[in-house]
């Protein structure tokens, strides 16, 4: 019958394909597995279970490990090879829809004067700002991971200090963007708008850096200009990072700000950790209403930037890039801090430094056990690096 | 409260403790101890990484979620009715009903947010979702096992169209919608953590389990989803009491 | 007040086949105060006819007359009791009773006390607030007939009322619904499949032939009631009835 002959052929088939594919020489071990997280959250749990080695992340998760007991710094960013290819390099910036730029730059500069001045503040008040970081991530409430509990306060007061909080976009600055999107083209992260461009050219797509020369000088002379009203609510998207310190801080501390320039971010519930809505008031006038949202990663703040549900975004560059690159209508103002990422090995790793850590990385690699470690998602500022510094140490990596 | 009915829960408890012990890795299993004290200050927001207290986030959570349920209710029902008594709207509607009820309300996440943006109204929608489809197939079972003679015997005592509807299909079918009710809210509490994981709130218990699972915060994970499974428990409890309060005649008509 | 039925034709269209005819050229007449049977072998239509009195259903063709005017759809001077599952059980013996003049749109005060009324005609004045599920198969056939008098309608249409009832309840059931016909000078028309049933209640049994059902018989009945069961006169009709039935069940 015609039926069971198909039947039969079909059969012959698929045993064929499942032999095939049972003697299918596999590809060569890759010494390193690179595993994709969506963001720090689950990292210490990662780590503590023994289902990674280590983790590449952003604080204060780096610290939270040697605190938490449960693993230890092998080496900060900063400090990842090529050598001194990564010494102050971006991290996180401020950026603004082209809209808001365009139809009104008052604010926009008024908002960059705020962000300037409570990065001054940071950096002049490091533990004050670390324990209001803790208030606004934590409640100021502990971190319990397994049996330990360590307090929000002493974790941001450890990871303040790895950070640098800067914001101006000096010439050196903007190469460093650069340097994360020539990384991105090299991992094909990069197919739109910024696929072939020349660097002056790449430069005008993601710079707008006016508001900050602005912002600058209205604090040198101490004069703000009063912006036009906003009529709508608008928002801006942040990180549950300390790299978002300038914003954290600018809130909390408004009364200072208030009292002493007359440029404030007001929040509405003064008594809430984390407020909600915040009022940006210059000179004693309201002038707009902000909704601080905030985002579980870099690329999700973007979208929300491109479907304007935020009109700024304290973000990092990496999604910033990527965005430009798919025509998104957004601009880099300035900086918001350098650095302040470190990789964390579990402690009975014998690694202590990077040296250490290759080594380590080809021992367990020739044993048949290639290590695992966790970052943030493909084309954040930590994948990058890692992804650099594997290579020019000689190992090569997988995603898993 | 029959014995018989916490004991597995204890049970539950004590075999946590003990595997907790045995195990001895508290990322596998965390100790109830870490638990324990985000249980026992639920009004405090020390225990809840500034994220308000447990108590006000279980209240905002149950809020939105008891009016997109009423949203749902006051569609489907109504719509239920009349496609239970017109055989033509319903095989007009059924295909498309039976379509886009497997799709789980998470998957409308995307949509919703496009649609509705960030806020009370895209959390309310994945919520509606959720609820709706229990009620309507209820609703719609409920006024089709109307037993045509209680309808006859309506319409041969004078009552006009209406009438029926109001006196005979609505009381006739209340059980079974009020199942679908319980159902539905059954399951829009569960939507409600998928809402809340949205952008755009920075409260309720769904956002509060995201936000402790970006801090690895384990333990408050556990006292959120306690506190989930109790409130869920309760209300179920409610809808069971009030069915066996108006509805004890159900299933006992001859 | 009288009950004409002209002429009257059902047919039932069934999808694919040829439609099935019910009922065919059947004529009737009905008096007043009379207590009427219908009778006739499996599926001669007899609950088709009941159901096209009582405007649930609409003739093909032919007329039902109620008084000189066409009844095409249900109306409040005829009741119709069903066989079963037609207490409404969210509603206490009580408030099933009352409504008919809740639907006429009585006020509660009122209408109960009407209903109440009701209630004792049936001997069921202890169970007003009890619920229908309370109730045995005969206490609720009572409480039906309660409901349909209680709109005071000038004709009981009853579609085997005692059929799912036992034996000894059904019979007791017969007496009282005997007793409320001689007190309240209803007319009845009554369905049912028991020869015997019709002997005992009836002042004429009317004989349907197969299906399409047309009047075949009608047997005048004189005896006097109450009719006892066990005398020559009762089963020497109940044989001819039987007879009849058996005729027409052959097509003859």
């Amino acid at each position: 019958m015609v039926s069971t002959r198909i039947l039969a052929v079909a059969g012959l088939v698929i045993c064929a394909a499942l032999i095939a594919g049972c003697f299918t020489p596999s590809p060569a071990k890759s010494m390193v597995t690179l595993v994709l997280a969506k963001g720090t959250g689950p990292m210490p749990t990662l780590l503590g279970t023994g289902q990674i080695d280590g983790y590449i992340a952003w604080q204060p998760f780096v610290e939270v490990a040697p605190l938490a007991g449960i693993g230890k710094v092998v080496v900060y960013s900063q400090d990842l090879p090529p050598a001194g290819r990564w010494v102050n390099h971006p991290c996180c910036v401020f950026t603004a829809r082209d809209d808001v730029l365009a139809g009104n730059p008052d604010l926009v500069n008024a908002l960059a004067a705020v962000t300037i001045l409570s990065t001054d503040y940071v950096n002049a008040h490091p533990d004050e700002s670390a324990e209001i970081v803790a208030d606004w991530l934590a409640g100021k409430g502990n971190f319990t991971y397994g049996n330990i509990s360590v307090s929000s306060v002493k974790v941001l007061q450890q990871a303040i200090p790895t950070v640098r909080f800067t914001n101006e976009p000096t010439e050196k600055w903007m190469d460093g963007n650069l340097e994360f999107v020539y990384a991105l083209r090299e991992l094909g992260a990069i197919t739109g708008s910024l696929t072939n461009t020349t660097d002056d050219q790449t430069r005008a797509l993601l710079f707008s850096t006016a508001p900050y020369y602005k912002a600058r000088s209205m604090i040198d002379n101490h004069s703000f200009v009063v912006p036009a009203t906003a009529d709508k609510e608008m928002g801006i998207g942040y990180l549950n990072s300390d790299h978002d310190a300038a914003l954290f801080v600018a809130v909390k501390k408004w009364q200072y700000f208030n009292n002493t320039y007359g440029i404030a971010l007001v929040p509405r519930d003064t008594s809430a950790s984390r407020p909600e809505l915040a009022d940006l008031v210059v000179n004693g006038k309201k002038v707009a209403t902000f909704r601080l949202i905030p985002g579980d990663a870099g690329p999700q703040l973007m979208q929300m930037i491109a479907t304007d549900t935020a009109k700024f975004a304290y973000v990092g560059n990496p999604p910033t890039i990527a965005a430009v690159d798919k025509n998104t209508p957004v601009k880099i103002i300035m900086a918001l801090n350098t650095e302040g990422s470190g990789l964390v090995v579990s402690n009975d790793s014998p690694a202590t430094n990077w040296t250490g850590f290759v080594q380590w990385a080809k021992d367990r690699s020739a044993q048949g056990r290639p290590i695992k470690i966790a970052d943030p998602g493909k084309g954040s500022i930590q994948d990058i690096m890692i992804r650099y510094a594997l290579e020019e140490s000689g190992l090569s990596f997988s995603e898993g | 409260m029959r014995p018989l009915r916490i004991l597995l829960p204890i049970l539950l408890v004590v075999g946590w403790e003990v595997a907790a012990a045995l195990i001895n890795n508290p990322f596998i299993l965390p100790s109830l101890t870490t638990v324990i004290p985000v249980l026992a200050h639920p009004f405090s927001t020390e225990y809840t990484l500034g994220s308000g207290s447990l108590v006000e986030n279980a209240a905002i959570s149950l809020g939105r979620v008891t009016i997109g349920f009423f949203m749902a209710a006051i569609v489907a029902i109504p719509l239920g009715i009349v496609m239970g008594r017109s055989p033509w709207l319903r095989d007009f509607l059924d295909s498309t009903v039976e379509l886009l009820r497997p799709i789980p309300p998470l998957a409308w996440v995307p949509l919703s947010l496009a649609w509705f943006k960030i806020g009370m109204a895209s959390m309310a929608f994945i919520i509606f979702i959720g609820a709706f489809f229990p009620i309507l197939l209820n609703t719609i079972d409920g006024v089709k096992s109307i037993k045509l003679t209680w309808i006859e015997v309506a319409t041969t005592l004078g009552a006009r169209e209406r009438q029926v509807l109001s006196k005979v299909i609505l009381p006739g079918s209340l059980p079974t919608i009020w199942t679908g009710l319980r159902v539905g809210f059954g399951i829009a509490w569960m939507c409600v953590v998928a809402a809340e994981w949205m952008p755009g709130t920075t409260r309720g218990l769904g956002y509060l389990i995201l936000y402790a699972y970006n801090f690895g915060q384990t333990n408050v994970i556990i006292a959120g989803m306690v506190v989930i499974g109790v409130i869920g428990i309760l209300i179920d409890f409610l809808f069971k009491s009030i069915e066996s309060r108006w509805f004890f005649w159900r299933g006992l008509e001859r | 007040m009288t009950l004409i039925i002209r002429d009257l034709a059902k047919s039932f269209a069934t999808e694919g086949k040829p439609p099935v005819e019910a009922l065919a050229s059947l004529n009737l007449e009905v008096l007043d105060h009379e207590f009427v049977s219908v009778l006739g072998p499996s599926g001669c239509g007899k609950t088709t006819l009941l159901r096209i009195v009582a405007g649930l259903e609409t003739a093909t063709s032919g007329t039902v007359e109620l008084d000189g005017g066409a009844v095409t759809r249900p109306c409040p001077r005829m009741a119709m009791i069903f066989q079963e599952y037609s207490l409404y059980p969210w509603r206490n013996v009580l408030d099933n009773i009352a409504f008919g003049l809740e639907v006429k749109g009585e006020p509660a005060a009122e209408r109960r006390k009407v209903a109440a009324q009701y209630l004792d005609l049936v001997s069921l004045a202890d169970f007003a607030y009890h619920y229908p599920y309370e109730l045995s198969g005969g206490m609720r056939q009572r409480v039906a007939v309660a409901r349909a008098l209680a709109i005071e309608p000038q004709i009981l249409l009853m579609d085997e009322p005692f059929g799912a009832l036992d034996a000894q309840t059904r019979n007791m059931l017969q007496k009282e619904l005997l007793a409320i016909w001689e007190k309240t000078r209803k007319t009845i028309l009554f369905v049912t499949h028991s020869v015997d049933e019709a002997v005992y209640l009836s002042d004429r049994i009317v004989v349907l032939s197969a299906r399409p059902g047309r009047v075949r018989d009608v047997v005048s009945i004189d005896l006097p009631r109450p009719r006892d069961r066990t005398s020559p006169g009762f089963a020497a009709i109940r044989r001819y009835v039987l007879d009849l039935i058996e005729d027409a069940a052959k097509g003859q």
